[in-house]
């Protein structure tokens, strides 16, 4: 049944599998059971899933409840193109390793950068208070 | 006061019958006293207590109150139950006068003699306190008759179930084997009511005086109870204490130290745990790992799924003749335990405040995105209009309300509309200032190369300086004539 031609409702989705990208930075990936007004989410079976190049890894997460305030944007998983993925799974050791170690990078590189820019007079904000609008 | 010696007397003619029959021995030969001989102390006690929480109960005694006594003490059907004096009896001199003229055991007791079994359950039944027939979703079927309630074999060889039963009809029966019964053999349905749950999540029970005991307590107090025990537990505490207890099945993983945990229980290891098999790629079939669960969850989510199963084969006929796509999906779909958890009229629901958003009463104000493109199709609207928030356009502190149709404003740029007339004139007016602007920039220029020349003429020689100076004049004149609106250069 559409519910609303035209629109852009999340009713359709519900019960399917999907991933959800957060402000945080987060990828959690779970079926979606319940939504209300304001697009808070109910995911089972959730995993969040972590990045590191072509490495992932998914930590299991049970239910999660998110506000919706919180979500960048969310999408269906195609149940059966999920498996062909250039990307390798890994496990949950390694990926946090390779994420602590990536963050360790950008760290450096960060803190080079802030560093040559106030040798040269100027300064660059930081990213989190461009969060705004 | 010479009724119990009757009744005595009387019941010590029965007894004399069906001795012979008893397959126990038991101390219980004698009756001289009413609740046997050995260990008698801590049973009488015991049996004390109960017959005075039971006779303190207000509820008890309201439902005894209404029952008329219908069996007179007396007659081949009677037994030394029947008469209150029993009751004094028991409860000694002290309680006297707290005696009903109902005995509650006489409310507990069954009106006809054991062979009639049918009509006996039903004062067991009406003993039990009301009850909710409505049953908590999870929590096990409600049974007509209750779980404690023995079945219809007579005499009841078994020690363990005498004790347990709530029926004082086969406590009787087998009255010879007057046997420890710690717990009182003329236990009233509802004292098994009270039996609190022994799990971790209840308080202790709270004592004696209670006359309530925990199976492990009541156990430990008989010191016969065996091993039996926790097995029928669970069976008796099912039918009576609510929506806590678990099955059988589940009783040991929760009470008791569970041999292993669930293959499939959220642990933190290096592969990941089995339900999430399910979010895997998957060429078979979706197999829903339901072992974490509750088992009455485990079991709601089958029967859901059962239905939604019938649901689906009804509605979609052979799935064979699909294609394989769409099969696969469905089967999916089908097979999803956890489907539907949002009910339809709470997806209805939040439909319907997102149409509520959706409505406008003008959307040809109202909607921005048709104002900007001005394209020549209508917005439709999704609902009749209905009156909306009046217009809050130029109010200071922006009260709009940011939809779909109205996004949330970043510049405050006003779009005012204009005539052919109003045009023409406006561009002129722009065109005249621009010329002006014009203007004014060459004679400006004009006059920064005139204030050169009087430097040039400084360091310049004799000779040259009549000439600048003619250059400068001429530079003068074009900037008057500059500002006359005439091109610069005319002979004077």
């Amino acid at each position: 049944m559409n519910y609303m031609p035209g629109t852009a409702s999340l009713i359709q989705d519900i019960d399917k599998k999907h991933l959800v990208l957060l402000r945080d930075g987060r990828t959690l990936i779970g079926y979606l059971r319940s939504i209300d007004q304001f697009a808070n989410l109910v995911l089972h079976q959730t995993v969040e899933r972590i990045h590191v190049g072509k490495k992932y890894g998914d930590i299991p997460r049970g239910i999660f409840v998110v506000r919706g305030e919180n979500v960048v944007l969310l999408g269906e998983i195609d149940l059966e193109k999920e498996s062909d993925t250039p990307l390798q799974q890994v496990s949950i050791e390694e990926i946090l390793e390779e994420q602590r170690l990536e963050q360790q990078a950008k760290q450096e590189s960060e803190k080079l950068k802030v560093q040559a820019l106030k040798e040269r007079g100027l300064c660059v904000p930081r990213a989190d208070t461009l969060d705004e609008y | 006061d010479d009724d119990w010696q009757e009744a005595h007397e009387r019941l010590a003619e029965l007894e004399d019958k069906p001795v012979a029959s008893r397959e126990q021995d038991g101390p219980g030969g004698e009756e001289a006293d009413l609740l046997g001989e050995p260990e008698d102390t801590l049973a009488e006690r015991l049996t004390r207590l109960v017959i005075e929480s039971e006779l303190e109960d207000p509820a008890i005694m309201q439902a005894v109150q209404t029952r008329v006594p219908t069996q007179q003490p007396g007659g081949l059907n009677s037994s030394i139950w029947d008469s209150s004096a029993v009751l004094r009896r028991i409860r000694g001199p002290l309680l006297t006068q707290e005696m009903p003229s109902v005995s509650v055991l006489d409310y507990a007791l069954p009106q006809r003699p054991p062979q009639a079994r049918e009509e006996e359950r039903d004062p067991s039944e009406r003993a039990l306190p009301r009850r909710s027939s409505s049953p908590v979703i999870g929590s096990p079927p409600v049974r007509a008759v209750p779980i404690g309630t023995p079945p219809k074999q007579p005499a009841l060889p078994n020690f363990n179930q005498q004790i347990l039963c709530p029926k004082p009809v086969h406590i009787r029966a087998t009255m010879q084997q007057r046997y420890p019964a710690p717990y009182g053999e003329r236990m009233s349905p509802n004292q098994l009511c009270n039996v609190p749950v022994p799990s971790p999540l209840c308080h202790p029970p709270r004592g004696w005086e209670a006359g309530r005991m925990s199976p492990s307590q009541f156990a430990r107090v008989s010191g016969l109870v065996g091993s039996p025990l926790p097995s029928v537990n669970p069976k008796l505490l099912q039918g009576r204490v609510g929506q806590m207890m678990p099955p059988a099945s589940g009783f040991r993983a929760f009470f008791g130290a569970p041999p292993a945990p669930p293959p499939s229980q959220p642990q933190h290891p290096p592969g990941p745990a089995s339900h999430l098999q399910n979010l895997r790629p998957q060429p078979q079939m979706f197999r829903p790992d339901t072992t974490h669960l509750h088992p009455q969850h485990r079991r709601l989510l089958h029967q859901r799924q059962q239905q939604n199963r019938n649901q689906h084969r009804s509605l979609n006929g052979s799935v064979g003749d699909r294609g394989g796509h769409r099969s696969n999906h469905q089967e999916q779909i089908r097979k999803d335990p956890y489907a539907n958890l949002m009910l339809q009229r709470e997806k209805d629901w939040v439909s319907k405040i997102q149409m509520m958003q959706l409505q406008s009463t003008d959307p040809y104000l109202d909607d921005y995105y048709y104002q900007v493109t001005g394209d020549g199709e209508a917005p439709s609207p999704f609902l009749p209009p209905v009156p909306w928030a009046t217009n809050f356009e130029g109010s200071l502190g922006k009260l709009t309300v940011s939809s779909v149709n109205n996004p949330r404003k970043m510049i405050d740029a006003v779009v005012t509309s204009r005539s052919e007339d109003d045009e023409t004139k406006e561009k002129q007016v722009r065109d005249k200032r621009r010329q002006t602007l014009v203007t004014i920039e060459k004679t400006y220029s004009l006059l920064l190369d005139v204030e050169d020349y009087e430097r040039r003429y400084l360091l310049s020689l004799e000779g040259e300086r009549p000439a600048l100076m003619g250059e400068r004049k001429q530079k003068i004149c074009d900037m008057y004539d500059n500002l006359r609106g005439k091109a610069p250069g005319q002979e004077r």
